[in-house]
């Protein structure tokens, strides 16, 4: 086990970079993902990776964690260079990484968590010397965690923690953060941010990887700007603005919000009441949801992961049976309806996973896009017998409108990439004009352009008439296209707020279960 | 039919019940720790068969039953490794390759069965099976003297192999790291750990007890070699690790229920009962659909079982 | 993976001609294989395989019955791709086949005077719905309590086993024999030879009509658009409204009926009675065939070709070099792993390393 203060016995060591990444490339069939890339991280330093989505930050970041290997460039810790090509030699180095997606073994508890894999020799695991040594870490940093609860029933924000202290009991001296406040609340941010600058002072490196502005501005000394695989620049957080880290994000003026025009809001189109419904494990994931949503109106819901989201989405959609309550759209009854029944009575769906949830990779971007429609006319006929050619004309159609980027209807859909994935999915669910779209993280991995697209669609539908429920946990996409914001906590909606009157802290605090001054 | 109920009997049947419980028992505790790793193994019922043969041949041409059983383990340690490279190494989909075992070994044996025995009409030798591993003093026991302490040695093993197994998996460093490979080997993965490696000596164990407990058709029960002696047991340890919910000790009990309707089963037809006797031959095997039905929860499955691991 | 300047790079879709190439490759793979058995068996190896050559394609009568022999492994082949297409393991052709089987001798036997059409269509319509009852069971199980349909079907392959068994030793047993046989089906239930000379009867007509049934029903209908879809993607195929349970029970009860009537076939058109000798384990071979085939019709009848002239040939090797005729088991055993393996190199493509 390595100490977490940095050695001081060579004083020029300090003024020497900590890492040293060379001219990294790293290929994958058809894309580019780092080109040529070099960036120095110092000792003692928050370093933030700023790119939108598909720049290559992630990427970069397995590869100094050995998960990918390079094709080539070079890469030197404390001065001396190294081989990464495994997380083992990573964690041997020195370096350590927070994914995006965590990597927990959710039925075990927060010790075993931690101590898998750092024991390499004993019949038995040391829990009570890891035990001591947690609790010291914890308390070090302000942190309640029970240390023997079971990872799947703790918080994201305490798994998140889980996370970091695997890193800190191995001893790392350069810690890699990947998008980690997408998961947390405003708040829960800025006690991260703060837990953070302490580690920085007792000597740690941090790679801060993220897409969003505000974070860089609040918690680094320096950024790093990657663009479509390439480097940018690397400058001193204090000698930017926010503008132009944009603008060397995007490679053009970003206009920072969409417009939203007001649009007189119609008759009642959605009511949920009363909803409950059980989690895979059983145990209660909504309690007692109740919404309605208009025509020409978006309901935002905002709320940090795993908090009965996906849940929701779902019996939406139709694929869980609620326990309790009553869903009705245009005043027919839809609270046991099949997924196929809901689509007839005109509900949409954009799921959070589009490779999973929504699509069937291997087929062909025509089949996919009549994907549960295929039954209908004109693209079978009575029912029973597919119009080939039915389909492929709305296939050109949908490519044509929808901007898909695909070379023909027949390309298999594996090919494409997640923007254009999202808008075969659009140009699916749209193509019914449906009365209700429910939209779970319609933005969540997709570049400044796809997104921009995505929202602008959703805002045309609400235009057109439809009733749209937008779940997402990036609240600046909500403030910026919700009318009325719900937000979500443990299952429960907390409150349902005007847009005008809500501001990011207010939702913070509902999201995090305080209301009214008093905490769930 | 009143007869049937004598104390002998009931004996009998229970000693039969454990005896013949052993091969089962094998086959699921090594299909648990396969599992664990996050491979599912349906090429089981071809490592039974493997083991039946090799057990069989290996104690007929050596003359001596124990090193007939460690040959059967180790052909038994062979088709593990062998299913392990193909969905740890080359992660291919682990249903196929389940299948396409069991359809190489059953021809296999099949093959070699043929070639060894059948020319010319040879009769089929017969070896001498073991004899009981009588515990002194204990054997003795009134009743349960007969049922538990009067058995074969590789009942013993099997039977004292299952809080080893529980043992190993909840309070041992490797058991941990073999549970969590099967739960999520992304977190083994990015901890350093070899997924792979992990899941070869999953299936090597596996691939052991299989080959151990199809030598015990052979060498302790039957005396000869048959193909497809196994009979199905493949397929009913599978069942018997889902139904057990992927437990040990529910698993040693659901071996048991098994070796109990088989050894009634026996003995319903020995003591010509009046029951068409394809119907109760028929009876473990549509006890384990009923199994799979009533399976109370698989709450225990590992999350990420049957999946191949990639790195992406 | 990096090796001398050139490296793996997965393929996005594997060409058919990749695919049937691989097939190939299997093949010879195998074959080299069973020369080392068959070495091993003590006999010449060139004799053996020349026998085998002559013996499954050397004349018009060998391949004939080649094609006899292929006959009811394109059905259950068939049925095998149908279902694997819906990512259901139907490991229970081969009960499925005895079904079928089953209910032609019960048909022609509950209503024996039928005229030849009628019968025809009466014995081989229960065999259908035999076999479909037989499929449909283990697929209830999965979509209503997520039995393991691998395990089930299993299960339902022994299961019948021993009730024809006890069929064949009491009720249905023929009373002028002690083997364990049915009587004959009454003449009209049999299939006449197709060629005249050779024991081609009209099951291959029925296989090759059900092929392109098959192919139909998988490409051009909305059923099957459901089961390709669901069997590479459940999850999403549930969230667009295609409901698990009855694609699940539709694809089964379908796979089961083309093994029923692969059974049905066999005994109409060769055996003439219902016996427990009647499959050479076509049912597991249909699994061979269906992956060799690569899940698609045409695939399937070649394939079964292949098969068919393994088992045929192999009796001639048997007479010519004294090898067994089990050998083709291991031949098909060999073959699926080398098929498996193979498929592998078949997705990835070597890439010249641009930098070196």
């Amino acid at each position: 086990m390595r100490n977490t203060t940095v050695s001081t016995d060579q004083p020029q060591a300090i003024h020497q970079p900590l890492l040293k990444i060379e001219n990294l490339t790293k290929r994958f069939p058809g894309v580019l993902a780092n080109d040529n890339v070099s960036i120095d991280v110092r000792h003692g330093e928050i370093h933030c990776l700023l790119g939108e989505n598909g720049a290559g930050k992630s990427t970069l970041s397995e590869t100094l964690y050995g998960t990918y290997l390079p094709d080539s460039g070079k890469i030197s810790f404390r001065g001396a260079p190294v081989e990464i090509s495994s997380p083992k030699d990573a964690i041997e180095v020195g370096i350590g990484m927070v994914h995006q997606h965590f990597v927990l073994v959710p039925p075990l508890s927060v010790i075993e968590n931690v101590i898998l894999g750092t024991q390499t020799s004993g019949l038995h695991m040391h829990t009570e010397t890891t035990r001591n040594r947690l609790a010291e870490l914890c308390d070090n940093y302000d942190v309640e965690l029970n240390l023997d609860a079971k990872v799947w029933h703790l918080s994201v924000g305490e798994q998140q923690w889980v996370e970091i202290l695997k890193a800190l009991y191995e001893g790392v001296d350069l810690l890699i953060l990947d998008e980690p406040t997408a998961v947390l609340t405003p708040q829960a941010s800025e006690r991260l941010f703060s837990v953070l600058k302490r580690m920085k002072d007792d000597g740690l490196s941090i790679i801060f990887i993220t897409h969003k502005l505000k974070e860089v501005m609040a918690v680094s000394d320096r950024v790093s700007v990657l663009r479509k695989g390439k480097l940018i620049a690397t400058v001193n957080t204090t000698d930017v603005s926010k503008q132009e880290l944009a603008n060397m994000m995007v490679g053009r003026d970003v206009m920072f919000t969409i417009q939203k025009e007001h649009t007189d809001v119609g008759k009642t189109v959605v009511e949920a009441r009363a909803l409950r419904a059980k989690n895979e494990r059983g145990e209660e994931a909504l309690i007692d949801v109740s919404f309605g949503i208009c025509q020409n109106e978006i309901l935002g819901l905002a709320g940090v992961s795993g908090n009965g989201q996906k849940e929701l989405f779902n019996v939406l959609v139709g694929v869980l049976e609620p326990t309790a309550g009553t869903l009705t759209l245009n005043g027919d009854d839809i609270t046991f309806a099949q997924p196929g029944a809901r689509m007839d009575a005109g509900l949409g769906s954009i799921p959070e996973d589009r490779i999973h949830e929504g699509l069937v990779m291997d087929f062909r971007v025509e089949e996919n896009v009549v994907l549960g429609i295929h039954r209908r006319e004109p693209y079978a006929r009575g029912k029973r017998l597919i119009d080939q050619d039915a389909i492929r004309r709305f296939a050109i159609e949908s490519i044509e409108k929808f901007e898909i980027a695909t070379p023909s209807a027949s390309q298999v859909s594996k090919t494409l990439s997640g923007g254009n994935l999202q808008k075969l999915i659009l140009a699916r669910e749209l193509s019914l004009s449906p009365a209700f779209l429910v939209a779970n993280q319609p933005t969540r991995g997709l570049d400044v352009g796809a997104t921009e697209y995505v929202r602008r669609r959703l805002l045309d539908q609400k235009k057109r008439g439809a009733a749209i429920l937008l779940i997402s946990e990036d609240l600046d996409e909500i403030l910026n296209l919700a009318d009325r914001i719900a937000v979500i906590f443990k299952g429960e909606i907390m409150e349902v707020i005007d847009a005008k009157e809500s501001t990011m802290e207010k939702l913070g605090l509902l999201m995090a279960g305080v209301q009214d001054g008093q905490a769930r | 039919m009143v007869e049937f109920f004598q104390t002998a009997i009931i004996i009998s049947v229970l000693a039969g019940m454990i005896r013949i419980a052993t091969p089962l028992l094998f086959a699921a505790l090594g299909e648990l720790v396969t599992e664990r790793s996050g491979v599912l193994n349906l090429g089981l019922e071809g490592m039974l068969q493997m083991g039946a043969l090799v057990g069989f041949l290996v104690s007929f041409q050596s003359g001596n039953l124990w090193v007939g059983v460690l040959a059967a383990g180790l052909a038994g340690i062979i088709l593990g490794l062998f299913m392990a490279w193909m969905v740890s190494t080359l992660k291919l989909d682990q249903v196929v390759s389940g299948l396409a075992l069991n359809l190489l070994s059953g021809g296999i044996t099949f093959y070699w069965f043929r070639v060894k025995f059948s020319s010319a009409g040879t009769q089929m030798p017969n070896i001498q099976i073991f004899k009981f591993g009588r515990i002194p003093v204990l054997s003795e026991l009134p009743y349960v003297g007969e049922i538990l302490f009067s058995q074969h040695w590789l009942t013993y093993f099997v039977f004292l192999g299952a809080p080893l197994v529980w043992y190993f998996l909840y309070k041992t460093r490797i058991g941990l790291q073999l549970r969590s490979t099967g739960e999520n080997p992304r977190a083994v993965d990015m901890k350093g750990l070899s997924v792979t490696n992990h899941q070869y000596g999953a299936l090597a164990f596996g691939g052991f007890m299989a080959g151990l407990g199809g030598s015990f058709l052979t060498v302790a029960s039957a005396g000869m070699f048959l193909p497809e002696i196994q009979a199905g047991r493949g397929w009913i340890a599978i069942a018997l690790v889902i139904f057990g919910n992927w437990v040990p000790w529910r698993i040693v009990v659901g071996a048991i229920f098994f070796g109990f309707i088989e050894a009634l089963q026996l003995a319903l037809q020995a003591h010509n009962v009046n029951l068409p006797h394809q119907l109760l031959l028929a009876l473990p095997y549509i006890l384990t659909i009923i199994a799979l039905t009533a399976a109370a929860g698989r709450s225990r499955e590992p999350l990420h079982l049957g999946f191949p691991y990639k790195r992406e | 993976m990096k090796l001398l300047g050139y490296r793996l790079e997965k393929r996005v879709e594997v060409s058919p001609l990749w695919q049937f190439l691989s097939a190939l490759l299997a093949l010879a793979i195998a074959f080299a294989v069973s020369a080392v058995l068959i070495a091993f068996a003590g006999a010449n190896v060139g004799e053996a395989f020349l026998a085998m050559a002559r013996g499954s394609v050397g004349s018009t009568s060998a391949f004939a019955e080649t094609i006899v022999q292929a006959t009811p492994l394109i059905l259950t082949g068939l049925a095998v791709t149908v279902a694997f297409r819906g990512r259901l393991w139907n490991i229970g052709a081969e009960g499925q086949f005895f079904a079928g089987a089953m209910a032609v001798f019960w048909a022609s036997a509950i209503l024996p005077n039928l005229p030849a059409l009628a019968m025809g269509m009466w014995v081989f319509s229960a065999a259908i719905l035999a076999g479909s009852i037989w499929g449909a069971i283990p697929a209830f199980l999965k979509a209503r309590f997520g039995s393991n349909e691998v395990i089930v079907t299993v299960m339902m392959n022994f299961i019948i086993h021993f009730i024809l068994s006890y069929l064949l030793s009491g009720p249905w047993q023929d009373p002028a024999s002690s083997f364990l046989q049915t009587a004959k089906f009454p003449a009209t239930a049999n299939f006449s030879r197709l060629i005249t000379g050779t024991r081609i009867h009209l099951g291959l007509g029925i296989a090759l009509v059900t092929a392109v049934v098959v192919w139909f029903l998988l490409w051009k209908t909305t059923l099957g658009y459901e089961i390709r879809a669901y069997g590479i993607n459940a999850l999403a195929s549930k969230f667009k409204g295609i409901p698990p349970m009855r694609t699940i029970i539709l694809t089964l009860a379908i796979s089961g009926a083309i093994a029923g009537l692969a059974g049905a076939s066999e005994v109409t058109g060769l055996h003439g009675r219902l016996r427990l000798d009647i499959s050479t384990g076509y049912g597991f071979t249909g699994i061979i065939v269906a992956l060799l085939g690569r899940l698609h019709p045409v695939g399937v009848i070649l394939a079964a070709i292949v098969m068919g002239a393994l088992v045929n040939g192999s009796l001639a090797m048997q007479i010519t070099s004294g090898v067994p005729i089990a050998m083709a088991f291991v031949i098909r055993g060999v073959v699926l792993v080398a098929l498996l393996t193979v498929e592998v190199l078949a997705q990835y493509r070597i890439r010249r390393h641009i930098d070196g």
